[in-house]
């Protein structure tokens, strides 16, 4: 799992209204080489909710030095798109789980893949 | 006559005719491939699911990059009005007699030139097609490996394809440098359409491929051949053609197959039908094997793509077929990082925020293939409400493959608030009539139309901003 889908992912246990974001736990981590392309970390970037990205990232071991908050002017920021796009894309959760941070409910994750099924009885 | 085959190496530059065969409906997202990748305008054939194009020789090598296309022949000689004669012995008679008379000098050259850039690019056997990996775990052999990859037109009450020999093709396994210094092995495969033929196409093919024998004293041979020659007759089109593809290069990407596994070229074709953009998230929420968001992590990789699946085999499977890539990748020594991942989940109650993803795109299950169709008509409203849901409103956009239009339409009409119909494609797939459909999300935020019943999922506090700058 990559923090850019950890970013989009929430809980849906039945009545949890704050799932967002997925605590990681994580047991197994792996670092990739994926090309980078400054115009997709840029745009991407907005899309993002920064700080869940940043503690993810953090969490994990490779939070680069990202800041808390934005900084204006980043899309010149050649060595910041850098840092950004290695946690997007290159930082990989291959073992371990994510917590929904309302009700506890773990969902593993196994061969970089998270299993979001819920029991009959979360639905 | 002896060969024609140039021993020197011949190397002025020759232009030729290259047909392409590509999925039905997808002919002008073909054209518009070769216009961007070749920078030709390709003509669309009336015969469904060819499209023709001029190259140089200088530039062939261009076509293998071409992603919407199934099959690949360069033309030998083409009659848009051809004269059949009364009767069958004089037609059979009159075919015999065109093998001696057609321009093959350039065909030939192209043919060869063709194979020397395949040995280079260390072209793998078989092409991508069902080979297992020895250390994989069981793949399911894919059970539409039967069908030919040759689409034939249903078009007039008689279309037929038959070949003299078996159409299961093989690689030629040859590392002999000059083709004289063997003796040359061909096949004549015909394809046949059209209700006014005094003919069939076993016996064009039997009789053309005779006299080509005769003309050039190769050596027929219906499983191991070198060259083959093809024989393409639609109503009064006659194209004459030699191969310049195997026949399974299709399945390019997968190595592990699952029962309804689609088509590479398919999968691109729908790709770009949604043109997606830089940094556009795009979610393939049905993913089977993977084949869709794989094919778009490569061809247009300023994407992402999130495929998911509830059922096991499948996400593994996927997690396989990107593997399998990645380390084709790495071995080449180019960084080997898809932009893809997988989830396993259910597609009527995504994991995903709200209002997150840009294009959504899949095989729904189609009820004969997968699934059901009872189940498709509870499955395809609660689809598409959950999709609308994640699916950014304004810009968002989605592309749907099924063969369930009934169920599908009844559920896009009980959607229109959130969904509109832009426009449809229809298309073949393992022989059953399907339709792609390209829909906008509308601007309507969920939660608001008479449409969502259900509460929507929180929308957690995200800085994104309304910029629809698409």
């Amino acid at each position: 799992m990559k923090l850019l889908t950890h970013n989009m992912l929430t809980s849906h246990v039945k009545g949890v209204t704050k799932g967002y974001p997925l605590l990681i736990k994580a047991t197994e981590v792996k670092v990739n080489d994926v090309d980078f392309n400054p115009q997709f970390v840029c745009r991407m970037i907005p899309k993002l909710e920064w700080s869940a990205l940043v503690e993810a990232a953090d969490l994990l071991g490779h939070r680069q030095d990202l800041p808390s908050e934005l900084v204006p002017d980043y899309e010149k920021n050649e060595d910041f798109l850098k840092k950004v796009h290695r946690a997007l894309l290159e930082v990989e959760v291959i073992e371990g789980c994510l917590q929904c941070p309302e009700s506890g409910r773990e969902f593993p994750i196994s061969r970089g893949i998270p299993n979001m099924l819920l029991n009959e009885d979360e639905v | 006559v002896g060969s024609l085959l140039m021993k020197e190496t011949d190397s002025a530059i020759i232009t030729v005719y290259i047909g392409a065969t590509v999925p039905t409906g997808f002919e002008h997202t073909a054209a518009e491939e070769v216009q961007e990748k070749i920078g030709v305008d390709a003509r669309i054939s009336k015969d469904r699911g060819r499209i023709y194009f001029p190259i140089s020789t200088d530039k062939l090598f261009q076509v293998h990059r071409l992603r919407s296309v199934d099959n690949l022949f360069v033309v030998v000689e083409e009659y848009d009005h051809y004269q059949f004669k009364e009767s069958k012995e004089e037609t059979l008679m009159e075919l015999q007699q065109l093998a001696s008379k057609l321009p093959w000098s350039n065909a030939l050259k192209v043919w060869e030139l063709n194979r020397s850039l395949k040995k280079k690019k260390g072209h793998r056997k078989g092409g991508n097609s069902t080979r297992v990996k020895p250390d994989s775990e069981a793949s399911v052999a894919d059970t539409r490996q039967q069908e030919l990859p040759r689409e034939t037109s249903p078009a007039g009450g008689d279309a037929k394809t038959e070949s003299v020999a078996d159409p299961e093709s093989c690689q030629q396994d040859s590392e002999e440098a000059l083709p004289e210094a063997r003796l040359i092995k061909f096949r004549v495969t015909c394809n046949r359409a059209g209700d006014k033929h005094s003919f069939s196409s076993n016996e064009a093919a039997r009789d053309f491929g005779g006299a080509v024998q005769e003309f050039f004293q190769w050596k027929a041979d219906m499983t191991k051949f070198d060259i083959e020659v093809l024989l393409n007759i639609h109503n009064e089109e006659v194209v004459v053609g030699i191969a310049l593809t195997e026949e399974s290069l299709h399945r390019r990407n997968i190595s592990h197959f699952g029962p309804t596994t689609l088509r590479s070229t398919l999968c691109y074709g729908m790709l770009r039908l949604c043109k997606p953009q830089v940094s556009d998230v795009i979610l393939d929420p049905m993913c089977g094997t993977g084949a869709i968001p794989l094919e778009g992590a490569i061809e247009f990789n300023s994407s992402f793509y999130v495929a998911g699946d509830n059922n096991d085999m499948a996400v593994n499977r996927t997690v396989n077929n990107v593997s399998h890539i990645q380390k084709r990748r790495a071995d080449k020594g180019s960084s080997s990082g898809l932009p893809i991942d997988t989830v396993q989940w259910d597609v009527c109650n995504l994991p995903i925020k709200t209002s997150s993803v840009d294009i959504i795109i899949t095989d729904m299950p189609f009820g004969k293939r997968m699934g059901s169709r009872k189940k498709n008509w509870d499955l395809y409203p609660s689809c598409l409400r959950e999709m609308a849901r994640v699916c950014r409103p304004g810009s968002g956009k989605a592309v749907l493959l099924t063969q369930d239009k009934k169920c599908f339409a009844k559920a896009v009409s009980q959607m229109g608030g959130l969904w509109r119909k832009v426009l449809t494609v229809w298309v073949n797939v393992g022989g059953l009539h399907a339709g792609v459909y390209l829909l906008k999300r509308t601007a309507a935020v969920f939660g608001q139309t008479p449409e969502d019943v259900r509460q929507p999922r929180g929308m957690a506090g995200t800085q994104m901003d309304e910029r629809d700058n698409k």
